[in-house]
């Protein structure tokens, strides 16, 4: 495994048991195959609070059928899962967010015909008697939320097509702090957009984590992954390839081993 | 803000939608002109009322569907198969006008439930399942009246969409009940809105300028008196304009206040973001379609009653009526976009134009083409807009 969080020296919110610290989400020798094809092998995946974890690897590594299977998209084939040290299934999305688990998906998902109010509570709207919408209340609460994460959001009555790139970013990132959650899954948020709207979603996500919440983060991008994340998690032909301290590794390292130049030896630190 | 820059913002911004109220008093104009103010004479704009509220009623429910990215050509065959129980049941059986009217409903509800099985759970395009339902439909009319038609109704059964309210409270010329429903209904209106308002103020919500929003409402105001005038007029307050009435104001709370609603927009604009943030896409369409056929039976009720009978060949094309509403009405065909209250005002474009050629005794071909044509224009404005706010990200 991944030995001790690599990063130390801050406060943890109390998670039932309290020491030794006790990951947010604990994913041990998790495999899933596509028919033939073997997705992730043995994988093994944590992340603690207060922490931004990247999740990289090449096309086909197994990084968004990973991340699919922490937001409950996918089910695994085998392997355990444990949500602060309990034993969990996440069979499906709405289970995953029950347990605080937030995604943003690549495609963001969010409904260009409404407002950014309604796309943040869609689908766990306030209701007055169950069925009639509070949109004062909401509104109230998004502003709160954007205003929290310095989002670069105009009109919480935008409707989503009037944004840009970014803002569509920072809107899909906001919706993930509806409800408290306690972890918030990443997949590709900086690509396609621009170096000033990247730099945007970046402070985001050290937001997040400044927040308290365990950050997964899934890129292509070296240089975001390095700026932003704590640890970096290398997999390869679904395979766990390494783990690094953000801070410390080189980008060469990094890059032998998604390429699988180096390989790595359960148990040890791949530098 | 002005006054004046609020009025231009508000054109401005929502161009689509306020484009549509504009056309509307355009093409009012333009036939009270050719009509020499015949289209809205007391006497006519009754009759307008009552000849367009079953495509009016239809169209409330095809603006939820559309919206919600499907589509329904089964309504037409549907207003036929609910209008021949009802015939079946109090004219062949001699049961009373409310049963009738009772077992529609339950034969709208269960197509609605039917097709709402197919499309939700089955997963087959709503194209598909409604234009089975079409034929599968009218096959059943057919069956159920034994290929003859069955009239008359009992004088109750007329009145749903043939029966005034008037001479309660009296009036010289014009009838005062009439008025006061109007007078009421506005009053219930303004408030609503102040109500509104203020509760958009308490959080801290963008309103428009309180002068313009005093000029909105004396407008408002102003229009529907002045139309609830010449109803009374005429023969008094039509049953059905009150059936017509409750079902606007009941299912625009439904679309803009509700969950539900909500989530119909949700799924018209992007399926997938819907079902990942945990909305019950099987569910919510399938109500939609039940809903749907729910309104389609109150429409064949009202159908049924204005012709005093049931045909087999009822309610032939009335799908396309009530789909070119709400096209004309501002939806969107990619779903997503659309309101009940845009439908109305569509269904009343395609009524106004109608009823305004009849009068001026253009040929029915003519009649036919002009329709098509506004329909063509108005969907191809949608995409024009389209195309603008894209270009403008």
């Amino acid at each position: 495994m991944t030995g001790a969080p690599v990063h130390d020296g801050e406060q943890v919110r109390p998670m039932g048991a309290t020491a030794p610290r006790v990951p947010l989400l604990a994913m041990k020798q998790i495999t899933k195959r596509f028919n033939a094809v073997e997705a992730l092998v043995g994988v093994d995946f944590e992340v603690y609070a207060h922490e931004v974890v990247a999740l990289v690897g090449d096309n086909g590594a197994g990084k968004s059928t990973l991340a699919q299977i922490v937001s409950g998209v996918l089910t695994p084939d085998s392997g355990i899962i444990e949500l602060a040290g309990e034993p969990a299934t996440i069979p499906n999305p709405s289970a995953a967010h029950a347990a605080g688990i937030a995604t943003v998906f690549q495609d963001l998902a969010l409904c260009d015909n409404l407002d950014v109010t309604a796309n943040l509570f869609l689908g766990r709207e306030a209701t007055a008697g169950g069925s009639f919408l509070r949109d004062g209340e909401m509104e109230q609460t998004t502003k709160r939320i954007l205003r929290d994460l310095n989002s670069p959001i105009p009109s919480v009555k935008t409707q989503l097509h009037a944004l840009s790139g970014g803002q569509r970013q920072s809107v899909a990132i906001a919706r993930t702090l509806i409800g408290n959650p306690r972890i918030v899954v990443l997949d590709e948020p900086t690509a396609a957009l621009s170096v000033a709207q990247t730099a945007e979603v970046l402070t985001l996500i050290e937001r997040l984590r400044e927040l308290g919440l365990g950050v997964i983060l899934i890129s292509h991008n070296m240089v975001d992954v390095r700026a932003v994340s704590d640890r970096i998690e290398v997999l390869r032909h679904g395979r766990n390839n390494g783990s690094f301290d953000a801070t410390t590794a080189s980008y060469e390292s990094i890059l032998a081993a998604i390429t699988g130049a180096t390989s790595y030896i359960k148990g040890d630190r791949a530098y | 803000m002005t006054a004046v820059a609020g009025l231009k913002e508000i054109f401005t911004r929502n161009l689509r939608t306020s484009g549509i109220y504009i056309a509307f008093v355009a093409i009012i104009g333009l036939f009270t002109i050719l009509t020499d103010g015949m289209l809205l004479s007391p006497g006519n704009l009754t009759n307008i009322v009552l000849q367009y509220s079953y495509i009016l009623i239809l169209a409330i429910g095809m603006v939820i569907v559309i919206i919600a990215g499907h589509i329904d050509l089964s309504v037409g065959s549907v207003v036929a198969l609910t209008g021949a129980v009802s015939a079946v049941v109090v004219i062949k059986n001699g049961a009373p006008w409310w049963l009738g009217v009772l077992v529609a409903l339950a034969v709208g509800l269960a197509v609605g439930a039917w097709q709402g099985f197919w499309v939700a759970y089955v997963g087959i395009p709503a194209f598909i399942v409604t234009l089975a339902g079409m034929l599968l439909f009218r096959g059943m009319t057919l069956q159920v009246l034994e290929n003859i038609s069955l009239s008359p109704f009992p004088g109750e059964y007329q009145k749903i969409a043939g029966g005034f309210l008037n001479g309660i409270l009296g009036g010289n010329g014009f009838d005062v009940f009439t008025l006061v429903i109007f007078a009421l209904a506005l009053v219930g209106y303004g408030v609503s809105q102040f109500r509104s308002r203020q509760a958009r103020i308490k959080y801290q919500q963008t309103v428009e300028a309180f002068p313009l929003f005093v000029l909105k409402l004396v407008l408002i105001s102003a229009v529907v008196m002045a139309f609830g005038y010449q109803l009374s007029r005429s023969r008094g307050l039509p049953i059905v304009l009150i059936i017509l009435g409750v079902l606007i104001m009941a299912y625009t709370i439904v679309t803009t206040k509700t969950v539900f609603g909500r989530h119909v927009y949700a799924i018209g604009g992007n399926l997938h973001a819907a079902q990942l943030s945990g909305v019950k896409v099987r569910k919510i369409n399938f109500w939609i379609f039940v809903n749907m056929g729910f309104l389609a039976a109150v429409a064949g009720v009202v159908y049924s009653s204005r012709s005093n009978g049931a045909q087999p060949g009822a309610g032939n094309m009335f799908e396309l009526d009530a789909i070119a509403a709400c096209f004309i009405g501002g939806a969107s065909t990619t779903g997503g976009v659309g309101r009940v209250t845009g439908a109305m005002v569509g269904g009343l474009i395609m009524g106004v134009m109608s009823n305004g050629m009849q009068l001026m005794g253009i040929d029915q071909s003519v009649q036919q083409m002009v329709k098509g044509l506004v329909l063509l224009l108005a969907v191809a404005f949608d995409i024009y807009n389209k195309r603008r706010a894209g270009a403008a990200r």
